[in-house]
């Protein structure tokens, strides 16, 4: 079982008893707090003798003093027949109040304790602490993951409001929640009876009878070389009993003391189990500091958040997992299907494609790429491949093709279908290399393989017409994309451009609707979002979103864009086409690779065109001042000059360092950004040997050149575009 | 003669009483006060004329880690190896009522002999002999108050 499982699935089951220890946990935090208030913690470094000899001053009955963790000094006496328990003053031995064991009610102890079950429910209290640790154990494992190891720790959490809530909270309760669960296993340990704290008996002892008068506490040995600090009990010989003694606990260990002679009768060292026991009793309670109290209390009180924010992120995940309706067991399943995605869209076309199967009768299996197999049911294998990246197989499914490339074929046809972009250059390679492995192991296919550009479910629809004719049987493919839920965003605020070859482009800015904190935490609506994120805008008419990196954050208040005309582009149209207070539907995507790190190291952005919108994004939040450097790459000052005016403010309010121009389309405009790049070698050189972090924005065409720019560039420095992208210091954004 | 001498001598003679005389039974009633904490251990026990340790009536508390807080009872009691044989039952709640019985030998009664009980409470004060009741036929029925948690203990002979 992987870390996640293991958290997910604990935290959603003895998590809920983990809540109950929390809160009671928090309100028990109340009494150390209140203790403080009451009796102030005076300071201990005085022999218990003079405190003695105070207390007798004041209380003349005393029978015990006891000094509580919090170091308060309570003495117990009787007046005539009732018992007494006051707070003293060890500074001068006077009364300062009536002593209350505890405001709380004794139930709300008893509930975290033993869960009001008696001993069985200490033994469930006990694994609930286990389980805490658990917990934070792998959670510590699941925070390194998504930041990235120990020095991104503190870095900027994003996501969904339950997300942040749960990382941005772990990250700094983590380390008391595991000290809370360490130690009440301690205690339990001891109150369970696994570990006997002080299994010796105590000694039979008396004080000798002489009939000479008792020795007064101040001019014993023992508590004179005794620090009130040290002190736990002292135990006052009876007025009726000649034989009592004294008996006094300390941290050290417990001694009984002749009343008359004044001679240790007994001393027993405190064993290390009881020292260890003490200490965390003392971490876990919070008794002896009380503004550690107030960390445990709301310690306490945060699992509660930890519970509420994980059960609606495990909800969400639940609601957005590939989830297969109808599914066959693959044993008895004429049509297999196997599905390889990595955004998870391709399991939508796999369940399309079921259904219609299904529809013709037949039991059909769906299931991830990586359980790859056939049966003696099967008749025909389908493999539904999205392609990440450069050419890569989705995560999941990273292992396929040796696994694949292992098997024997049968004589079960396996049919191919990919999905991909086709302005990448690696249009569906996985599917391909996996459909020439295929081919190359022996296996038959009923159809050669097909690539779907950006889910287009009208090639998808062909694609099943040609797939019913070699099958012989009616198929219908009408796939409606499950999309993430959208916004309606209202256009605010627009700035024109003509563009060089009359394309229109414009910056555009949109306003969202108001949300409440409900539809926040289930991640409804816009994510928490920073410039160089992506906006999906889903034109009208069709289900496909285009997608377009963010120039704004979260913190601006806006979701602004940079779009560019495209040739018979539907949604460039339909975003140019709108007027003021049009509204679009749209959704958030994080891009998590391209964000800056939180640092104050010197940034290199490259930005060509509208590419320039998230690199505008990041200068405008540059509120620390980090030493930002724009390359800016267009064709005409007048024409395409992007953010020109804000540039020319940032730069003046010293939220951008320098500014370098290039523009291809007039005369001395410096030609393209990778000339810029190249003619100012020896400060990019400079700013890499300083670890500047590199981000570059625009075509992939211009992304290549400035690449092979850098590449030639850095050469001196034994630096690489590749090596920078391994250390994560360059990110592109391409498009 | 030493002391831990002596308990034993007269446990020995009280458990021999009994087979020469007749016996009869003791029960023991002690209303515990709404005192505000957890249930509360009590030792309930003989002590012959001089105070010394004669036998165990009843132990409330099954947790033998704690017993060290019913002070006078484990202190008295410690040579008796048969303290807890068949005397021992649930702590007693505040407010609750503790009812035991007892075989008691006739020859202990009006023989100065004295009831005691010993109480304590998770993290409140240990209240060694909060009640005595000298075993008299006299004191028979007659409610005694305790010091700190026993609003009231009582024995019936019959």
């Amino acid at each position: 079982m992987s870390w996640k499982a293991i958290h997910r699935w604990l935290g959603l089951t003895i998590g809920t008893l983990a809540v109950v220890l929390g809160i009671t946990g928090a309100i028990l935090a109340i009494d150390p707090v209140q203790q403080a208030w009451q009796a102030p913690a005076a300071p201990g470094n005085f022999p218990v003798a003079t405190l003695v000899e105070r207390v007798a001053r004041s209380v003349p009955n005393a029978e015990e003093i006891r000094r509580l963790p919090s170091g308060a000094i309570v003495v117990f006496s009787f007046a005539g027949d009732q018992p007494q328990a006051s707070y003293v003053d060890p500074a001068d031995g006077h009364v300062l109040g009536a002593w209350q064991a505890s405001a709380l009610p004794r139930w709300v102890k008893n509930l975290h304790r033993s869960l009001l079950l008696g001993d069985a429910g200490r033994w469930g209290a006990a694994g609930t602490a286990l389980t805490v640790g658990l917990l934070c154990v792998s959670a510590l494992v699941l925070l390194l993951r998504r930041m990235g190891g120990w020095r991104r720790l503190a870095a900027r959490v994003r996501g969904s409001l339950a997300q942040r809530i749960h990382v941005v909270t772990g990250r700094v309760v983590l380390a008391i929640l595991c000290i809370t669960s360490l130690t009440a296993l301690t205690m339990s340990a001891s109150t369970l009876g696994l570990v006997t704290l002080d299994p010796r008996t105590e000694p039979e002892v008396f004080s000798v009878v002489t009939g000479k008068p008792d020795m007064p506490g101040a001019q014993l040995t023992t508590l004179q070389n005794l620090q009130v600090q040290d002190l736990r009990k002292l135990s006052l010989p009876g007025a009726t009993d000649p034989e009592d003694t004294w008996k006094v606990v300390a941290a050290q260990g417990q001694g009984w003391i002749d009343r008359t002679s004044g001679q240790m009768l007994a001393w027993q060292d405190a064993p290390l189990a009881q020292r260890i026991y003490d200490w965390a009793v003392v971490l876990h309670t919070g008794e002896a500091a009380w503004p550690w109290a107030v960390v445990l209390g709301l310690a306490g009180a945060s699992v509660l958040l930890f519970w509420l924010s994980g059960v609606v992120i495990w909800w969400r995940a639940r609601r957005q997992a590939p989830h297969i309706i109808g599914n066959t067991p693959m044993a008895q399943a004429d049509v297999l299907i196997f599905v390889a995605s990595e955004g998870g869209s391709t399991w939508g076309f796999a369940q399309t494609l079921q259904d219609a199967f299904v529809q013709g009768g037949h039991r059909v299996h769906t299931s991830a790429l990586e359980n790859f197999r056939t049966t003696a049911a099967t008749r025909q294998v389908f493999v539904l491949a999205a392609t990440y990246g450069e050419g890569q197989a989705p995560a999941h499914a990273s292992h396929a093709l040796e696994h694949i490339a292992k098997l024997n074929a049968s004589a079960v046809p396996v049919t191919v279908l990919g999905f991909g972009d086709r302005q990448f250059p690696a249009f569906c390679a996985f599917a391909k290399a996996l459909d020439q492995t295929l081919r190359a192991q022996g296996w038959p296919t009923l159809l050669p393989v097909e690539c779907i550009h950006q889910q287009s479910g009208q090639q998808f629809a062909r694609w099943g017409d040609a797939l019913a004719q070699a099958l012989g049987e009616p198929l219908v493919l009408e796939h409606v994309p499950r999309l993430p839920a959208t916004v309606a965003l209202t256009l605010v605020a627009r700035q024109d451009y003509s563009g060089v070859t009359g394309q229109a482009s414009a910056i555009m800015r949109f306003a969202w609707p108001a949300q409440g904190l409900d539809a926040r935490l289930r991640g409804h609506g816009l994510a928490r979002f920073a410039a160089g994120d992506l906006v999906g805008v889903v034109p009208p008419g069709s289900a496909v979103p285009r997608y377009y990196s963010l120039a704004s954050g979260w913190e601006d208040g806006f979701v602004e864009i940079c779009v560019r005309q495209m040739s018979g582009g539907l949604c460039s149209t339909h975003l140019l086409g709108l007027q003021m207070g049009d509204s679009i539907s749209a959704f958030i995507r994080s891009n998590p690779g391209f964000a800056l790190p939180r640092s104050r190291r010197p940034v290199l952005l490259i930005g060509a065109g509208t590419g320039v919108a998230p690199l505008a994004g990041f200068i405008r939040r540059n509120d620390r001042r980090s030493p930002m450097h724009l390359y800016f790459g267009g064709r005409d000052p007048a024409r395409d000059f992007y953010f020109g005016p804000d540039i020319q403010r940032w730069l003046a309010e010293g939220r951008l360092a320098t500014l370098q121009t290039a523009f291809s389309r007039v005369p001395d405009g410096g030609g393209y950004v990778q000339d810029a790049l190249r003619r100012d070698a020896e400060r990019v050189r400079d700013l890499v040997a300083q670890g500047a972090i590199v981000r570059v924005c625009g075509s992939r065409a211009m992304a290549q050149g400035v690449a092979e720019a850098l590449d030639s560039v850095l050469a001196p420095l034994d630096w690489s575009v590749s090596a920078l992208k391994a250390k994560e210091r360059y990110a592109e954004d391409v498009f | 003669m030493s002391k831990p001498l002596l308990t034993i001598l007269a446990t020995a003679c009280a458990l021999a009483l009994p087979a020469l005389a007749h016996s009869r039974p003791l029960t023991l009633t002690a209303q515990l006060k709404n005192y505000g904490g957890d249930g509360a251990y009590l030792a309930a026990y003989l002590t012959d004329a001089k105070g010394a340790y004669v036998r165990t009536l009843w132990v409330a508390g099954g947790k033998a880690k704690y017993h060290k807080h019913l002070s006078d009872w484990s202190r008295l009691s410690a040579g008796d190896a048969k303290r807890l044989n068949g005397v021992t039952g649930a702590s007693v709640g505040a407010g609750r009522t503790l009812k035991v019985t007892a075989d008691l030998a006739d020859a202990l009664i009006d023989a100065g002999y004295e009831i005691r009980i010993d109480a304590a409470a998770e993290d409140m004060r240990d209240s060694p002999s909060e009640v005595r009741i000298p075993l008299s036929k006299a004191n028979a029925g007659k409610p005694q108050a305790g010091k700190q948690y026993i609003q009231s203990a009582t024995f019936q002979l019959q």
